[in-house]
C-alpha cells in the first residue's frame, strides 16, 4: 500500500495492462476503475448517479439509467432519493410490543429494528421500559401483545435458550460471573468441553484465549479467578461469554456504569470491534456520552413508549436530552428552517 | 538487542522472540508479576523469570517485589529513564493517550471512542483521568510527569491558545486550552493542531525521515496539513499555516464550520464523502467507507477516488508554493492504499508546475493513526526542561 509515485512510465504501464485485459486483482474485480478519468479525460457529469447511486454493475441499461425516469420512478413510489438512508434489512425487528407487570404498562406498543453492523441505544430515564425492552428480546420477559421477528419471519422466545438458538445473547447489568471460578470457566460456564467424560481444560484454555484476541479483550491470564479482575476486564469477560456462542445480535445493558474511565475505553472500544466484526449491538445506557461516541442510531423510550429514534448523525446531544426528558416527542427535531445536505457532487466543477 | 545474524529456529532467535513477546506483553498492560506475564505470554515461568532478569540487566525493564493474594510476586513494569511525558489526540471522534519516559519509549497508551461535537470540559477531564490510571497502572509517582502536549483538530492561535476559528470544534471554542489542562494536571502543557504533530511525527520516525520539505497531509474526518520545512513545523505568524481543509474549492459550494464557503473540507472531507453514500448505503462511518472500499464496494471506491481529486488540485497548488521534496498523506483514508494515492498523484502531477525531475512524490505515511499521539510525544520531550537536582531518580538504576 506504500508504493511510491510510478511517474508517468508507470502511468502508462498501468493502463497497458487495463486495456490488454491483464490487470491486477483490483481491476479485476472492479471492472469500471477510475482510470479513464485519472488519465485526465474530461469527467462525464453522471447525474444519474445522484438519483440511484452510483452503483454500475446494479444498474441495468435501459430505464434505470436514464436519469429522469429513474427520479420519476422514486417520486412515484413516494421515496424522496435524497437524505433518506436505505434502510437495512432488520436482523431483529420488534412490532407493538406492549409488555403489563399487573397494572404497570413497562412497555406500551413499541417498535425497534436492529440491524447487522450497527450499534442501536436504547435511552432513557429511570423506568422507561429500557431493560424490560432488552428482557423481552433475550427471552426473559414474555410480551403481552406484539410480535418479534427475526429475519422477517414472526418468533416466539420463549426463553433465553431460544433466544440464543436465534442468535441473541444479552450481557445482563449484574454480568452474571462466578467470582471463584477463573476465566476459562466463566467462559465456558454450562457449555464446558468435555474429552473422554472429562474437562477438556487444555483445549477450552486455548479457545479461551484465543477467542479473548479475536474481540480484543485486554485480560492477562485466562487462569485468573473472575473475583480479581477489575469493572472493565469483568465486563469483557461478560460479553466475550455471550460472544462465544456466534450470536448476530449482543444486548448490553448498562455495559459502562460503575467503570473507570480506562474500563469505560476498554468497554467501547470492543462495542465498536463487535459492530466492525458485523454484529448487531443493542446497547442501554444512560450515558449519553458513552452513546453518542460509539451508536450508529439512538431509540428514545419514555414512560414504556417509543419516543422517537433517529440515525445519531442527525441528532444533537440537546436533542436526545429533549426526547428523554420528554421535551419534544420525536427525533430529529424539526427546524424552522430546513437545512440543505451537503451533497457531493464531483462534477459540479466542470459546470461551474 | 540482537547480535549477529539471526537464523529462523534457532535457539538464539526463538530466545529473541521470546524477549520481544514479553517485552510487547508488559507495554500491552502497563505492569504486571512474572506469574500473569508467564500466564499472559504462554512461556514457562522459569523462562519468564530468566528472561526477565536479562531485560532487567539491559535496563529495559524494571522489577519491584509486591503481593497478590497474600503471596510474594514480582512487579515488572518497562523501565522509565528520568522521568515522563504525556501525548494526547483528541481528533473529531477519537481520543488517544500515551505516555513515554524521556528516552522517547511509549510505555503504556489508551484509546477512547468520542462523540461528534465533543465538548471541551469532559474532554480534558477524561484525558486526565485516562493519564491518572495509566500512571497508577505504571506505578508512577505524580511528579515524574514532566511534560504534557495536546493535539487538536482545528487550528489554534498562537497568541491566546485557544481555537483560531470559532465554529470549527464547537465544543472548544474561546478556551485557552493549555491552561484549562494544566489546571487539572499541575504539569506543563503544550498544544499543538494535530496535524503539524503528525508531520512532526512522520518526519522524525515515519515516511519522512530522510526528506528536508516534507508536506504531512491528514485526511480524516476533516483535512489538515503540517509543514515540515528544515526540520522545523511550520506554524505562520498567527499559528493557522496549512489549514488546507479550508481553502477554497468550490465558491459556490456549502457554508462551512468557519463561516466561509466552499472548503476542501466540504467538498471532499469524510462527511462529503458519506452524505453522498446516504441514499444507497445507507449511515457509514468513514471506518466503514474505508473497509467497503477494500472489500471492492464501487460506489465508495469512487467517492475515494473523487474525493482524492478535489484534493489533488488544493495539493498541487501547496507543491506550487513550497515546492517540497515529498508529501506524506496520514489519516484514515491513508488506509485505503492506491485507491485514494494513485488520483492523488495523478490529479497533483497534473497541476503541479511540470519541470525536467520526477513528479512529486506522494506516499501513504508509516505511523498510521498513532501519527499525531507519537508527534505530541516527541513535542512534549522537545519541550522538556529540568534541572538535573530534582529528577526522580531512574527505577532500572
Amino acid at each position: 500500500m506504500t508504493t511510491r509515485d510510478p511517474g508517468d512510465a508507470g502511468l502508462v504501464r498501468r493502463h497497458l495492462r487495463l486495456i490488454s485485459g491483464s490487470g491486477s486483482d483490483e481491476a479485476a474485480h472492479h471492472p469500471v476503475t477510475e482510470s479513464d478519468e485519472i488519465e485526465g479525460l474530461v469527467p462525464t457529469p453522471r447525474v444519474y448517479s445522484r438519483v440511484t447511486g452510483p452503483s454500475w454493475e446494479a444498474n441495468p441499461p435501459g430505464r434505470a439509467s436514464n436519469p429522469l425516469a429513474a427520479y420519476a420512478d422514486e417520486l412515484a413510489r413516494g421515496t424522496p432519493p435524497f437524505a433518506t438512508p436505505r434502510p437495512r434489512r432488520p436482523i431483529i425487528a420488534l412490532r407493538q410490543i406492549s409488555v403489563g407487570f399487573g397494572g404497570v404498562h413497562a412497555l406500551d406498543q413499541v417498535d425497534l429494528d436492529v440491524a447487522e453492523h450497527e450499534v442501536v441505544a436504547v435511552v432513557g430515564e429511570n423506568a422507561a421500559g429500557k431493560s424490560t425492552l432488552a428482557k423481552v428480546i433475550a427471552g426473559v420477559v414474555q410480551p403481552s401483545s406484539g410480535v418479534i421477528e427475526v429475519d422477517g419471519a414472526p418468533v416466539t422466545i420463549t426463553d433465553p435458550g431460544m433466544a440464543r438458538r436465534l442468535g441473541i445473547a444479552m450481557v445482563f447489568q449484574e454480568l452474571a460471573l462466578a467470582d471463584n471460578l477463573d476465566v476459562t470457566a466463566n467462559l465456558f460456564l454450562g457449555q464446558e468441553r468435555l474429552h473422554h467424560g472429562l474437562l477438556n481444560v487444555l483445549e477450552m484454555e486455548e479457545t479461551a484465549r484465543r477467542h479473548l484476541n479475536k474481540i480484543g479483550a485486554r485480560i492477562t491470564s485466562v487462569r485468573t479467578p473472575v473475583g480479581q479482575l477489575s469493572g472493565g476486564q469483568r465486563q469483557s469477560i461478560a460479553i466475550a461469554r455471550a460472544m462465544l456462542g456466534e450470536p448476530r445480535v449482543i444486548l448490553l445493558d448498562e455495559p459502562t456504569s460503575s467503570l473507570s474511565i480506562t474500563q469505560t475505553a476498554e468497554v467501547l472500544n470492543l462495542i465498536q470491534r463487535l459492530r466492525d466484526l458485523g454484529r448487531a449491538v443493542v446497547l442501554i445506557s444512560h450515558n449519553l456520552g458513552d452513546v453518542r461516541a460509539v451508536a450508529d442510531r439512538v431509540v428514545v423510550l419514555r414512560h414504556g413508549q417509543n419516543n422517537g429514534s433517529a440515525a445519531m448523525s442527525d441528532v444533537s446531544y440537546e436533542d436526545i436530552v429533549a426526547a428523554v426528558t420528554g421535551a419534544v416527542s420525536t427525533l430529529p427535531v424539526p427546524r424552522q428552517t430546513a437545512t440543505p445536505r451537503v451533497s457531493f457532487t464531483p462534477s459540479q466543477a466542470a459546470e461551474g | 538487542m540482537a547480535s549477529g545474524p539471526l537464523v529462523f529456529g534457532s535457539q538464539t532467535s526463538l530466545r529473541e522472540a521470546n524477549r520481544a513477546r514479553i517485552v510487547e506483553t508488559i507495554k500491552s498492560f502497563g505492569g504486571l508479576t512474572q506469574v500473569e506475564l508467564a500466564d499472559a505470554t504462554g512461556l514457562s515461568s522459569a523462562t519468564v523469570s530468566i528472561i526477565v532478569k536479562e531485560l532487567v540487566h539491559a535496563g529495559i525493564v524494571a522489577t519491584r517485589s509486591t503481593s497478590r493474594n497474600g503471596r510474594r510476586a514480582i512487579h515488572v513494569t518497562l523501565a522509565r529513564r528520568l522521568g515522563l511525558v504525556a501525548g494526547i489526540h483528541f481528533s473529531r471522534r477519537y481520543l488517544r493517550v500515551a505516555l513515554a519516559d524521556l528516552s522517547g519509549e511509549i510505555v503504556a497508551e489508551h484509546g477512547l471512542p468520542l462523540s461528534s461535537d465533543h465538548r471541551a470540559d469532559t474532554g480534558l477531564d477524561r484525558a486526565a483521568l485516562l493519564i491518572t490510571d495509566m500512571m497508577t497502572s505504571i506505578e508512577a509517582e505524580r511528579e515524574e510527569l514532566l511534560q504534557v502536549c495536546l493535539g487538536l483538530s482545528a487550528p489554534l492561535s498562537s497568541a491566546t491558545g485557544a481555537i483560531y476559528t470559532p465554529g470549527i470544534l464547537r465544543g472548544w471554542d474561546g478556551l485557552d486550552i493549555a491552561a484549562a489542562l494544566e489546571q487539572r494536571l499541575h504539569v506543563p502543557v503544550l498544544i499543538d493542531n494535530d496535524a503539524n504533530l503528525g508531520a512532526l511525527a512522520e518526519c522524525r520516525a515515519g515516511a519522512g525521515r530522510e526528506s528536508r520539505m516534507v508536506v504531512y497531509l491528514n485526511v480524516n474526518e476533516g483535512i489538515g496539513a503540517g509543514l515540515y520545512l528544515n526540520g522545523d513545523i511550520v506554524r505562520g505568524a498567527t499559528g493557522a499555516a496549512g489549514e488546507i481543509g479550508h481553502m477554497s474549492s468550490d465558491e459556490n459550494g456549502p457554508i462551512c464550520y468557519c463561516g466561509n464557503r466552499g472548503c476542501l473540507e466540504m467538498v471532499a472531507g469524510s462527511r462529503a464523502m458519506l452524505e453522498s453514500l446516504r441514499p444507497t448505503h445507507g449511515d457509514l462511518r468513514l471506518s466503514d467507507l474505508v473497509a467497503k472500499a477494500h472489500e471492492g464496494d464501487p460506489g465508495c471506491r469512487r467517492v475515494i477516488g473523487d474525493s482524492a481529486r478535489r484534493i489533488g488540485i488544493a495539493l498541487a497548488q501547496v507543491c506550487n508554493i513550497l515546492d517540497p521534496e515529498r508529501v506524506v498523506v496520514g489519516g484514515a483514508i491513508a488506509a485505503t492504499g492506491d485507491l485514494f494515492l494513485d488520483p492523488l498523484r495523478v490529479v497533483t502531477a497534473r497541476h503541479t508546475l511540470p519541470g525536467e525531475g520526477p513528479s512529486i512524490d506522494i506516499v501513504a505515511g508509516c505511523l498510521g493513526e498513532r501519527a499525531e499521539v507519537t508527534g505530541a510525544i516527541f513535542a512534549a520531550l522537545g519541550a522538556v526542561t529540568v534541572p538535573a537536582g530534582t529528577l526522580p531518580l531512574a527505577r532500572s538504576a
